[in-house]
Parts: structure tokens; C-alpha cells; sequence
């Protein structure tokens, strides 16, 4: 717990590295905006192409960026079968009777039980989460027996699978470039772009640098008070309580056991907090000269191009395409 | 003119309870105090009406002779550098570096020069090789030192430290002493809050509180040869002094022992 690290920054030396916070902040959502306006999978595909050369000129190990995917894993799943099973568009594919009675559906809440067992107990999670799919699929396909409650047919259509291929691939660019940007920034640095950016919010009553402030501070008491949940719960696991067994009541009441004594401690220790900001001159609103310094250089300028070329060439694919 | 001048300040957080009963204290530019007393005594209460985060509920109080008002306090302010007692709840910055800026940035010191005064300051406490170290990943004495560089890189006037040394080392509080007095020698004034006597050595005059009004008040030298007093305030005695106390009037050598530690614990 100690050694929490916020956001997904891992050191580095590659060229993305150097980049300016801001030039990376605009770049992605210039980016995103070009790849949705890409509009066959081909094209898809070519830009897929261009984000994995940048990891390769980047310096960036994809495994890194894999591991970034897999909390999106079953997003990119569900959006996948979302778009296979509902889009009705095209020439009809695949057309399977599937039927619902007491047989499969004994036989697919059994094999759920052992899937969340061996899920829990094993280590090939993704390749069980498949194996389930499948299983159920076939129960529903192939276990016909009388009575039968209800039928469906499954409908796969040429349409859906061209969407659903395209849809997947886009959101993998989108979060591969997202992660690309957390994995090479600082989180302050992050936030110091923020900041910088939103300066022109000035005009309408936001205040930039107090908003970085609140954020970087957050940043900072994240794994402090993570600590303190822990010390929390090991002291009153040491006194007899265990959160993770008992009813709903026994569960509700364990969690307000942890949620009092933190709030408690957070009031004390934003009102030090406060009072160590004001005794060493900080002053809400006031200009304050600031310890890091962005700069926007030659590799900046070139990047923008580059980002900007892409964008150009996305609109002109949508223009003639 | 004095540096610090309070004068007939009272205090209560609630409203019933008062926390500070009629505190009359001056402190001459230069001078090095240690302010004593059991937990709970107000040492802390006072340290947070000397930088203006609570405000007296009668009486007064004066910084290099300006009364501390809410139109003064933000100037008056520029000259106080305090160290909290908690260092977990201090730090501001997302790493060392930051955490030491903060102050100066609020200064509006230019950026070269505080990339300077972090490295002098943070060297001065050793935590140098750690300017990109996050909090959490920081010991409590780590923590402590690095809120005491923020102080120090302000170079404000008056210091004060409220048990700021609690979780540092033996080595490295006796190197921060000793920076401490260079500073001493160039003229800052210096208030350390503590309830441990052989930090409280290093002053030239001691303050004691007790229940939250001043019991004693005097040289350091002059306050050492009243023991009792400090047992009635219900602080230890610092360890040369208990020695000494349990040495013969008499006896020759005892005496000559007793002497060295009286020249040892006077002389700091
Ligand atoms: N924020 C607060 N609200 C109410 N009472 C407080 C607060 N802070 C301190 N006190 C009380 O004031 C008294 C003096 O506290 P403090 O100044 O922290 O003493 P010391 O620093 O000498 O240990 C204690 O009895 C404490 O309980
Ligand atoms: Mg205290």
C-alpha cells in the first residue's frame, strides 16, 4: 500500500517523454476526433497500424499498454457481441434456434457455479470467461428437450460483424492513446497542463490554477488516506470484526465502523492542511510563481504538425470517401 | 522594539473552556526560546495565534511592531515560518521538490532562485537525493525535514517549530540544531515548542506552560537551578540535570561531575 502509484506514469526515456504536458493533452483529443471520423475498417486498421508505431518510436513496451487494456476487457467484450447480436443490417449470416426449458437452464446455472469457483480459485480467468460463453451458447443450441419455455433464433448479420470489428478497433486506438498520454506524463505534469489550458477560462470565472491545486492535492492524499482505510481495518479486524463475511445488516454496519473514523480524520486533516497552506502565505486567487515550468520546444512544434497532418487526412478520407 | 509582544491574550476554542489565561510574553529580535509544557498545555494554540490562524479572544498581539489585525495579518505572516507538529498533514507538494517550493512560490520567489534555495535547504536536512520522492513513499523524520526546508527556504524572520523534530534521528535533530544556531548567530529569532527538555537546552530562555498560562519564564541558566518547578509542570528533567541530582555535595570528584554537567547542560 505504501508505494501506490496514481495515474499509470512509469519512468521512461523515450521522445514522449520530452513532449510538452499540453502538446500531448491536445494531441489526444485531436486524435480521438480523427479517429472518429474514420469511417471503414481498413482505414481502421492503417491507424491501428500508426498508434503501434508510435509505441515501437515511443520507446513504450506494448505489454505495458496491454496491461492498461485489460480493466477495459470487458467493455471491449460487451461492445463486441452488443454490435454482433443487435445489428440487423445486411445480408443474414448465421440464423440458430436457441431454446430456453428446465434441462439447459439447470445445466447453465451449474455451470456457472463451477465457472465463479474455478474463476476464483484458478488462474486462466479470460479463457474460462470464454469457455462460459461457450458453454452456455451450446446448452441453449443444443439441449432441446420438451418442455421448452420459449425459443429465440440468433441472427448474425454481415452488417453486424463489420460494426462490430470496427466499433472494437476504434475504442482500442481510443484507450491505447489515452494510455499512451498517462503512461508518459507525470501526474502533476498532468495536471500542470490542465491548468495551462484552462487559463482562458479565466473569462468566464474559473480559476485554473487553484482548480490544478485541488487536484494535485487530491493526488497527493490518495494513498494516504488508502493507508489509512487499511489501519483502519486492521484494527478493528484485530478487535473481532471481519469484512468480509455476515448478512447485509452485519456488512452495512462494518463499512459505517470504517466510514466514521475516516471522515473524522479527514476533517482534522484538511483543517491542518489548510492552516499549513495559509501560514506559509498561500492566499487563494493570488498570482504565485510556480516551480515547474512547461516548455513548449522544436520536438512540440513537429509533434503538432504531425497530429495536425493526421487530422487533415482523416477529414479529407471523410470529404471523398 | 520587540520582535514578539503579546499582551493579556486569552483564548478559548468553545467558548467555555479557556485554552490560554492572560499570556503577557515579549520576545527581542535574536533571541532563542524555548516554549515547554505537558501535553495539552496550549503551546500549539499559541503558536497558531502567533501566525494568525486563531484570532485572541482578548488581548493583543504584535509582530516587529505591527498589531496583528486581519489588514495586517497577511504581511505580518511574510515574517513568521512555522512548523507544524503533524508532518503528514503539512505536506502540500506532490514530492519533496514541490513540497519545499510551495512556500516560495506563494512568495512569488523567481523560479531559478528557488531551484536554488531547494537544493541549499534540502542539503541543510539531508533529504537531497530525495527531491522526486512522493509523500507516501516518505518515513515521518523524512516528512519532518522536509517541512522544516520549506520553513527554512523562506528565510522569514521568526521561527517557530511546534515539536518539528519529534521523529527525527539523534544525529540528524543535533544537525539541524546546529544549523539552527548559524541561524541564531545571524539574528533570527527562534521559538521552539517542545516538551522534551534536552531539545529545550539549546535556548536561551525557557517559557513554561502550564494549563494554559505562563508558570515560569527566565534564563535558561536561572530556570535550571529550580528543579522543582519543572516537576510541578509536569516535565522530565533533562537527563544531565537528574544525573546531578543524584551525586554527592561533598565528595570531591562527585562535585568536579557535577560541575562538568552543570557547565554541560548550561553552556548548550
Ligand atoms: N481545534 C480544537 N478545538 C477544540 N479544542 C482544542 C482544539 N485544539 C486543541 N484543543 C484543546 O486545547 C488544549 C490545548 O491544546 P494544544 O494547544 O494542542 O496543546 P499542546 O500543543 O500544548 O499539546 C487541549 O486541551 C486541547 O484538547
Ligand atoms: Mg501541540
Amino acid at each position: 500500500m505504501k508505494n501506490i502509484v496514481i495515474g499509470q506514469y512509469v519512468p521512461g526515456d523515450g521522445f514522449l517523454y520530452r513532449l510538452d504536458p499540453r502538446t500531448k493533452l491536445i494531441a489526444v483529443i485531436i486524435l480521438m476526433v480523427a479517429v472518429f471520423l474514420l469511417e471503414t475498417i481498413i482505414e481502421l486498421v492503417v491507424a491501428f497500424g500508426l498508434v503501434i508505431l508510435l509505441l515501437i518510436a515511443g520507446k513504450i513496451s506494448i505489454v505495458r499498454v496491454a496491461k492498461g487494456l485489460k480493466p477495459l476487457f470487458v467493455l471491449l467484450l460487451f461492445t463486441f457481441f452488443f454490435q454482433i447480436l443487435f445489428n440487423k443490417e445486411g445480408t443474414l449470416l448465421v440464423e440458430e434456434i436457441l431454446s430456453l426449458n428446465p434441462a439447459n437452464l439447470g445445466l447453465g446455472l451449474l455451470l456457472t457455479v463451477l465457472w465463479r469457483l474455478l474463476a476464483r480459485f484458478g488462474k486462466f480467468k479470460t479463457i474460462l470467461l470464454f469457455l462460459w460463453i461457450a458453454g452456455i451458447y451450446c446448452l441453449l443450441r443444443y439441449v432441446a428437450i420438451a418442455p421448452q419455455w420459449t425459443t429465440f433464433s440468433l441472427q448474425i448479420h454481415e452488417k453486424g460483424i463489420e460494426m462490430s470489428v470496427f466499433v472494437v478497433i476504434r475504442l482500442l486506438i481510443i484507450i491505447s492513446l489515452s494510455t499512451i498520454m498517462t503512461l508518459t506524463t507525470k501526474p502533476t505534469d498532468l495536471t500542470q497542463g490542465l491548468e495551462k489550458l484552462m487559463r482562458p477560462l479565466k473569462v468566464i470565472g474559473i480559476k485554473s490554477d487553484d482548480f490544478a491545486l485541488i487536484i494535485s492535492i487530491s493526488l497527493r492524499y490518495i494513498p494516504t488516506i488508502l493507508d489509512e482505510a487499511n489501519k483502519i481495518m486492521a484494527a478493528q479486524a484485530s478487535r473481532g470484526a471481519d469484512f468480509s463475511e455476515g448478512g447485509l445488516k452485519e456488512k452495512i454496519k462494518q463499512v459505517i465502523s470504517l466510514l466514521v473514523p475516516m471522515f473524522i480524520i479527514a476533517f482534522k486533516r484538511s483543517e491542518e492542511l489548510a492552516d499549513a497552506m495559509e501560514s506559509r502565505n498561500f492566499v487563494p486567487g493570488k498570482k504565485r510563481t510556480r516551480i515547474h515550468e512547461l516548455s513548449f520546444g522544436w520536438k512540440d512544434a513537429v509533434t503538432s504538425v504531425v497530429i495536425l497532418l493526421c487530422l487533415a487526412a482523416s477529414i479529407t478520407l471523410k470529404v471523398i470517401g | 522594539m520587540s520582535m514578539i509582544n503579546i499582551q493579556d491574550v486569552t483564548f478559548s476554542y468553545t467558548g467555555k473552556r479557556l485554552i490560554l489565561k492572560d499570556i503577557n510574553l515579549t520576545v527581542e529580535q535574536g533571541e532563542w526560546v524555548a516554549i515547554l509544557g505537558h501535553n495539552g498545555s496550549g503551546k500549539s494554540t499559541l503558536a497558531k495565534l502567533l501566525v494568525g490562524l486563531l484570532e485572541p479572544k482578548s488581548g493583543t498581539i504584535a509582530i516587529d511592531g505591527v498589531l496583528l489585525t486581519p489588514d495586517t495579518l497577511y504581511e505580518e505572516r511574510k515574517k513568521i515560518g512555522i512548523v507544524f507538529q503533524n508532518p503528514d498533514n503539512q505536506f502540500v507538494g506532490v514530492s519533496v521538490r514541490d513540497d519545499i517550493a510551495f512556500g516560495m512560490e506563494n512568495l512569488n520567489v523567481p523560479r531559478e532562485e528557488m531551484l536554488e534555495k531547494i537544493q541549499f535547504y534540502a542539503e541543510k536536512v539531508g533529504m537531497s537525493d530525495l527531491l522526486e520522492k512522493e509523500p507516501s513513499t516518505l518515513s515521518g523524520g523524512q516528512k519532518q525535514r522536509v517541512a522544516i526546508a520549506g520553513i527554512l527556504a523562506m528565510q522569514t524572520k521568526i521561527m517557530i517549530f511546534d515539536e518539528a523534530t519529534s521523529m527525527l534521528d539523534p544525529t540528524s535533530r543535533n544537525e539541524l540544531m546546529a544549523y539552527i544556531s548559524t541561524l541564531h548567530d545571524e539574528g533570527i529569532t527562534i521559538i521552539m515548542i517542545t516538551h522534551d527538555m534536552e531539545e529545550a537546552l539549546y535556548a536561551d530562555r525557557l517559557v513554561v506552560l502550564k494549563e494554559g498560562a505562563i508558570f515560569e519564564d527566565d534564563a535558561k541558566a536561572t530556570l535550571l537551578r529550580k528543579p522543582e518547578r519543572f516537576r510541578e509542570a509536569r516535565l522530565d528533567l533533562p537527563m544531565a540535570l537528574k544525573i546531578q541530582s543524584g551525586l554527592s555535595k561533598t565528595d570531591e570528584k562527585e562535585k568536579r561531575v557535577r560541575d562538568f554537567l552543570w557547565e554541560f547542560v548550561s553552556a548548550k
